[in-house]
């Protein structure tokens, strides 16, 4: 494989780092949105884009702790919740978002009309 | 690659995929009613980076849970198709996805004016007379 590709694909770092701080300048916005306008949007935008960076992060983070001990130590209950609770989050998080930049811009045209 | 059976559109598994499909193509409308009172950088920011997530999640997330993509991992040695084509896919799907929130995220920045210093509010000064006080 190609060196450059190689280092971009398999370390990964470069374009997950884009993606965390993304995530991270949308909570970031929000919390302003939140703060200065009063704008109600901000506040799911806030909670979506949290959930989608927790479960981001999780998968970065994942595969450097999560071994056979660490999985007799959570126990089922623990290991249904590490399977099933990623996926919701993702999906609740772009959900939060997208509901709360309808709110945003519909407060917004509301404004500004 | 074909071999995986594709999923009937409205099923219960279908459910997330339908749902990004959803999403996606609400969150570039939204993006794009957003940039008609916004203007400037941000505004293009904002349907650039709602642009990529939207071929992600419309697109490319439902082709995946279909089956259509093959998924590429690094210590995987036997593919359907090429694998080629599966780190291509895989290449996109890392820039779709990662572009787009950077870029939706520092549109959504720059509109919620993070970046500029709060304006200082304007000093009234002091008055020096009270109401009740007489001049003379």
């Amino acid at each position: 494989m190609n060196l450059l590709l190689e280092i971009v694909i398999q370390n990964g770092l470069l374009f997950d780092a884009c993606g965390v701080l993304g995530l991270g300048l949308i909570g970031l916005a929000a919390v302003k949105l939140v703060r200065n306008y009063q704008s109600w949007g901000g506040t799911m935008m806030a909670f979506g884009a949290i959930s989608l960076l927790v479960a981001r992060l999780f998968f970065l983070i994942s595969p450097h702790f999560v071994n056979d001990d660490f999985l007799t130590a959570i126990g089922p209950l623990g290991i249904s919740l590490m399977i099933g609770l990623p996926p919701l989050l993702l999906t609740f998080g772009l959900a939060g978002i997208v509901w709360g930049l309808w709110g945003h811009e519909r407060w917004l045209n509301a404004e500004t009309r | 690659m074909r071999s995986a059976i594709c999923l009937p559109l409205a099923s219960i598994e279908a459910v997330r995929p339908v749902f990004m499909i959803v999403m996606g193509i609400f969150l570039l409308l939204i993006a794009w009613r957003l940039s008609k009172v916004t203007s400037g950088w941000s505004a293009r920011l904002i349907v650039g980076g709602a642009f990529l997530l939207a071929f992600g999640y419309a697109v490319m997330m439902p082709l995946y849970d279909a089956g259509a993509i093959e998924h590429y991992g690094p210590l995987k040695k036997h593919y359907h198709g090429s694998a080629a084509t599966a780190l291509a896919w895989y290449t996109l799907k890392l820039v779709l996805m990662n572009a787009g929130w950077l870029a939706f995220g520092l549109g959504l920045a720059l509109h919620a004016k993070v970046f500029t210093p709060p304006t200082p509010a304007r000093k009234v000064p002091p008055p020096t007379l009270t109401s009740h006080e007489s001049i003379a």
